[in-house]
């Protein structure tokens, strides 16, 4: 926070190339956090309120879609396009990466063709799977917003 | 399963993120959330209209 502080307003010039360096490698473990607990990268900022709002909505709709039967999304050997679901889905963090040991368990994700030959879970015959698909790429897709998000006030660029 | 429920879930999540997201007044966020809530609502059941004769 304090290094963010210093390097974010762009007063301190004189020690640029120190609090720079200190600065991107803050940087990227604060975005790191970020994208890994949803919230916690603007509970580290002191954005308490938003931090809140954006772990309640993320959680909420990535709960809504796991219990609508909903499938993550997981690389698919012949299917270029699949990456891009999962890494929207990736974007979920650590929600996403509990959900495939879920699915998965621990030797089935780490199993023979990693990162091919995951399963997504949910249940494709399921009233509400495609409901579910969407409500765990949105949350994704959010939290991957809350990255950038975190990044864009720890630059100062935005309060 | 009410559709129409999850429709109006997904859109008030939605429409709660990006009123934190993209204003900082409260005043701003409650025009937001509106705004997009409202949206989202009433353009899904509006093109769900629009598309009803369509096989």
């Amino acid at each position: 926070m304090t290094a963010d502080k210093s390097r974010g307003g762009g007063g301190g010039s004189r020690s640029q190339p120190e609090s720079d360096g200190e600065g991107r490698s803050v940087r990227k473990g604060l975005l790191f956090l970020a994208w890994l607990i949803p919230g916690l990268g603007h509970w580290v900022l002191g954005k308490r309120v938003r931090s809140l709002v954006f772990a309640s909505v993320i959680v909420a709709s990535f709960v809504t879609g796991v219990l609508l039967d909903g499938e993550i999304a997981v690389p698919q050997q012949n299917s270029p396009l699949s990456w891009f679901f999962a890494i929207g889905c990736l974007g979920n963090g650590i929600l996403y990466l509990l959900r495939l040991v879920w699915v998965n368990g621990l030797d089935g994700l780490l199993g023979s063709a990693f990162p091919y030959g995951l399963h997504g879970g949910g249940d494709p015959v399921a009233a509400g799977f495609f409901y579910g698909k969407t409500f765990l790429y949105t949350a994704g897709l959010m939290n991957l917003l809350v990255v950038l998000d975190v990044h864009d006030i720890g630059i100062g660029e935005k309060s | 399963m009410d559709h129409f429920l999850l429709l109006v879930w997904h859109a008030l999540l939605v429409a709660v993120f990006f009123a934190f997201l993209w204003r900082s007044d409260p005043h701003g966020r409650k025009i937001l959330f509106v705004k997009t809530f409202l949206i989202m609502v009433v353009g899904a059941m509006a093109l769900g209209w629009l598309m009803f004769p369509i096989p």
